[in-house]
């Protein structure tokens, strides 16, 4: 059947869309649940489906009950950067902290978060992994090099960021010298690798707290961003059968595809699993998501299904930018202009061209893989939705109010609003230190809360990213849900009873039905009300040219606040009051749940949805700096924010 | 022992052909000055010709070992010279390299005898919060609403309270919601993480076993039913064991090596005589401190 679509030649239709209003059919209506002033149903006319013949209707429940919160992507004093940068938390301090206990940061201030998480993956760079503890050590190897003494001279002489600098640049133009560097094989990269994983045997605490084994993979060849984390779902025993994985060769190699290969050899020597989750595609310069070539050779049958194989999930966004959409990209989505960082590549050495930004972005990426999927029958952008840090800090601390930044000079302190975070005066790229965003937290749907749970979750893509909030999101596809399923009273009996969950697959079509969604989502509890709930469609056209459309289907003040004439939802409005760093939850609803039927069904065509879930307005973190320090931020700063979960999309693939 | 004996006792011999052996060298040290010996043995070459392979993953050649012998040679040399002239003194590098030595020395001074069973349950009980499971409440809940629908929430309030006076099954009153209606032994930190903060010192106060309410969470108004509640439990000393001996063993460590440096602390003599005035003002230049005066 793909044969007849083959010749196609691909076209740069405008998005051939209709009026999202005449298409807006929410399968008869949306419903929104938040207490309705006057709502004369008290008793629900829907019973639970429990559908297991047990009188309890919670007896026999298999499926995730809860979303646990976590980080997978979290730098240390054992990262080269970060530790050169100033960060002194090892490993053992970033779960002592993920787990809610005070902790003193590297600045010696008292940090702690609102509430522990439930999951942290310690993921140090694995080139260089130990060096800087080891150089703030003066051990004799690094004094005995001159390298190694000019750094540890410079770094006790109170000039550690300009160290930081050469340090970072040394490692990118391969020029740290072999015998300070902490290689595979070097007792000082194997001492490094040890504490990483007795850090995490200890902290791990099934049940109530996970400790993932992990670390970065970080190609950064020409300062294009191809960084991917790489997770264990073992523990110790056999994760200290190898050790991290490089991009310096000839012990590592910069190319993903080299990456997948260790990654399956670690899998057949241990019987272990690993998976790797890639990042910061804004800062890839058009490579993250390939569609012809990478590295020299083909995107053909073998990349394609490697790449799905190893990466089922994508961290979507974190403190260097958020990478859904890009206003360029989808010009009719008045939210994908959100935490935007597109000017170059990771050190700002090459400016950005719009023709990049297609490769860069998870929604087109997810467009991208539906045309690679029609072209070489294997989809290698099927990957589910995670954010995460990258912070360099040992703290996950994510919080708009209680945000610890990205590295060490970016903890709370008056300068950090104006200092410049990356500039090339022969670029002309520069990203001040205000534009780093404080986001973000991987959600996943698991039965418990151990490695094993949360990673099998990850690998069925049952998660959904957050840009920092804790909000709770649910997301169903099937061809059966009715209006009635939105008004139950456990949409999740019902969700997985009639359909599957995020990050899964539509079954086969039945004849003459378009696809249902049950889409339902909770305010975080220490959080803001929400706005809206949307959903994500992207699709082929019969000429194999790819089109996106969102979606309203739920939204907050449902009765006061209505369509405009163009089919759109006005904005929810704003209760921040920036000078004072407050808001209140006047505006919006704590919780919104709906049924929503594609309007525009093709059986023929492939599809995915996606759910985005936005807050109301709420003061971004240098509104928190202005009003504590008691300065004034640059012209331009943003100020306010609308905190979003994406969740994984469902797929539809025509038989 | 009679004094026989020990004249015959092997150690004592030992000890004096030692204690000769030591003034000899003694005394030819100080007639040629420092050591100008330098001893290049198996040992020597073993350490180098390991160190050389861990940087580049093979052995060195012959050459390459008479390079490292050269090199060890020449270090050794100026080292001493070095020594000799005094150069290790006011050197920080060199300072904190020999403070970490010590550092390292006075943590591992006492003798590692692994904790007992009874002093590792003083500790698991001298340190009961961070070892107790928390304590859990198992409760059945009906949600009436937002916040802000305060009268239509009591209203239902009243319509649920005469439901479950009749028997209603809890699950079918109220307003839908993604909250979870029944919780079983759920830790009360959970429990205050789902529903906001408070919800669960508000449980605290409440009868077992029967509906009260209204409650108010981060979402709204609640009925609520406790229908059990345990206490945190300080688990048996087995079920925490390596934890606690992780624990004790850090602790030891600290604690030896700040009595260790106590007891050095006394034989000297120190004196702090700066201007704390002119300090402050060095310190400014740092942000963190700027902000903790604001």
């Amino acid at each position: 059947m793909y044969a007849r679509l083959h010749g196609c030649r691909r076209r740069n239709h405008a998005l051939g869309l209709a009026n999202a209003a005449t298409l807006w059919l929410a399968c008869t209506s949306a419903v929104t649940v938040a207490a309705t002033p006057g709502a004369p149903e008290v008793f629900a006319a829907v019973k639970p489906g429990s559908g297991s013949g047990n009188y309890s209707p919670y007896a026999g429940r298999s499926y995730p009950t809860r979303p646990y919160f976590g980080d997978t992507h979290l730098h240390t004093a054992a990262s080269l950067d970060a530790g050169a940068f100033g960060a002194r938390l090892s490993p053992r301090d970033a779960y002592v902290f993920a787990k809610g206990n005070e902790v003193k940061t590297s600045t010696g201030q008292q940090a702690r978060l609102s509430r522990p998480l439930d999951f942290l993956v310690v993921a140090d760079h694995s080139d260089g992994m130990g060096l800087f503890p080891l150089l703030l050590k003066g051990s004799s190897e690094v004094l005995a090099d001159p390298q190694g003494r000019k750094w540890f001279d410079m770094i006790k002489s109170g000039r550690g960021g300009a160290a930081a600098m050469e340090i970072i640049s040394s490692f990118g133009a391969g020029t740290i010298s072999p015998a300070i560097m902490p290689m595979p094989g070097t007792a000082n990269y194997r001492n490094a690798w040890e504490e990483t994983i007795t850090a995490a045997e200890e902290a791990n605490d099934p049940g109530r707290f996970t400790a993932f084994i992990g670390f970065e993979w970080t190609s950064n060849t020409g300062g294009n961003n191809l960084h991917r984390n790489v997770l264990f779902r073992d523990d110790g025993t056999k994760a200290r059968t190898v050790e991290p994985y490089t991009t310096q060769s000839p012990l590592g190699s910069d190319n993903p595809v080299d990456l997948w290969k260790w990654m399956d050899a670690y899998e057949r020597k241990t019987g272990g699993n690993v998976l790797a989750i890639a990042h910061n595609g804004n800062l890839s310069n058009g490579r993250m998501f390939p569609m012809v070539e990478a590295f020299g050779k083909p995107v053909d049958r073998q990349y394609v299904e490697n790449r799905a194989r190893w990466e089922r999930l994508y961290e979507v966004t974190q403190t260097k930018g958020d990478g859904e959409a890009h206003p360029f990209l989808s010009p009719n989505d008045e939210f994908a202009n959100f935490e935007r960082w597109d000017r170059g590549n990771l050190d700002g050495s090459v400016a950005k061209t719009k023709d990049m930004l297609e490769f860069e972005y998870a929604r087109s990426a997810f467009k991208n893989g539906l045309r690679l999927e029609h072209k070489l029958g294997f989809n290698p952008y099927k990957f589910g939705l995670v954010g995460s840090s990258d912070a360099h800090t040992g703290l996950a601390a994510m919080e708009e109010d209680n945000f610890f930044g990205k590295t060490t000079p970016q903890e709370p302190n008056p300068e950090r609003i104006k200092e410049t975070f990356v500039e090339d005066p022969r670029t002309g790229v520069k990203i001040m230190d205000w534009e780093v965003s404080a986001s973000g937290y991987a959600a996943v749907w698991a039965t418990d809360n151990t490695r094993e749970a949360l990673f099998d979750a990850m690998e069925r893509r049952e998660t959904y990213a957050t840009t920092g909030s804790r909000m709770v999101v649910r997301f169903f596809g099937g061809w059966d849900f009715t209006a009635a399923d939105a008004a139950t009273r456990s949409p999740a009996d019902v969700g997985y009873a009639k359909g599957v969950p995020m990050g899964a697959d539509l079954p086969t079509a039945p004849g003459g039905k378009a696809p249902t969604f049950l889409v339902a989502a909770m305010k975080d509890a220490m959080g803001a009300n929400l706005d809206r709930i949307q959903v994500v469609k992207g699709w082929l056209d019969e000429n194999g040219n790819a089109h996106e459309q969102v979606y309203d289907v739920a939204w907050g003040d449902a009765d006061t606040r209505k369509r405009d004439a163009g089919g759109k939802v006005p904005p929810v409005g704003s209760t921040v009051d920036v000078a004072n760093a407050t808001w209140t939850n006047t505006i919006g609803d704590p919780e919104l749940i709906a049924c929503w039927k594609d309007p525009s069904f093709d059986p023929q065509r492939r599809a995915f949805y996606y759910a985005r879930v936005l807050e109301i307005p709420t003061p971004r973190w240098p509104a928190y700096d202005a009003k504590r320090f008691g300065i004034q931020p640059l012209p331009g700063t943003a100020m306010t924010l609308q905190e979003r979960a994406y969740t994984s999309p469902i797929w539809y693939t025509p038989r | 022992m009679s004094l026989r004996r020990i004249a015959r006792e092997p150690l004592l011999h030992f000890l004096l052909i030692g204690l000769a052996l030591f003034a000899l060298f003694d005394r030819s040290e100080t007639a040629a000055g420092p050591e100008r010996r330098i001893v290049v043995g198996q040992a020597e070459v073993t350490g180098l010709s390991r160190s050389f392979q861990a940087t580049w993953n093979r052995l060195p050649t012959e050459a390459e070992i008479d390079g490292l012998v050269d090199w060890y040679v020449r270090e050794e040399i100026l080292y001493r010279k070095g020594v000799e002239l005094g150069l290790d003194r006011d050197d920080p590098v060199i300072k904190r390299r020999v403070r970490q030595k010590m550092d390292v020395m006075l943590e591992e001074s006492l003798d590692a005898v692994p904790p007992t069973d009874v002093e590792l349950e003083e500790y698991l009980q001298a340190n009961a919060d961070e070892f107790s499971l928390p304590a859990t409440v198992s409760f059945t809940q009906v949600y009436l609403g937002a916040p802000e629908a305060t009268r239509a929430a009591s209203a239902l309030a009243s319509q649920a309270r005469a439901a479950l006076a009749l028997g209603k099954d809890p699950a079918e009153l109220g307003q839908p919601t993604l909250l979870p209606a029944s919780q079983e032994r759920a830790p009360v930190d959970v429990v205050s993480r789902d529903f906001g903060p408070g919800f669960a010192e508000r449980l605290q106060r409440l009868a077992v076993g029967e509906w009260s309410g209204p409650v108010s969470s981060a979402f709204g108004e609640h009925l609520v039913r406790i229908d059990e509640r345990t206490a945190a439990v300080l688990p048996p000393l087995d079920a925490v064991r390596a934890r606690v001996t992780r624990e004790w063993e850090l602790e030891r460590r600290a604690r030896t090596a700040d009595s260790g440096y106590g007891k050095l602390r006394e034989q000297y003599d120190v004196v702090v005589d700066v201007d704390r005035a002119s300090m402050r003002i060095g310190a400014v230049a740092s942000g963190a401190v700027r902000a903790e005066r604001r």
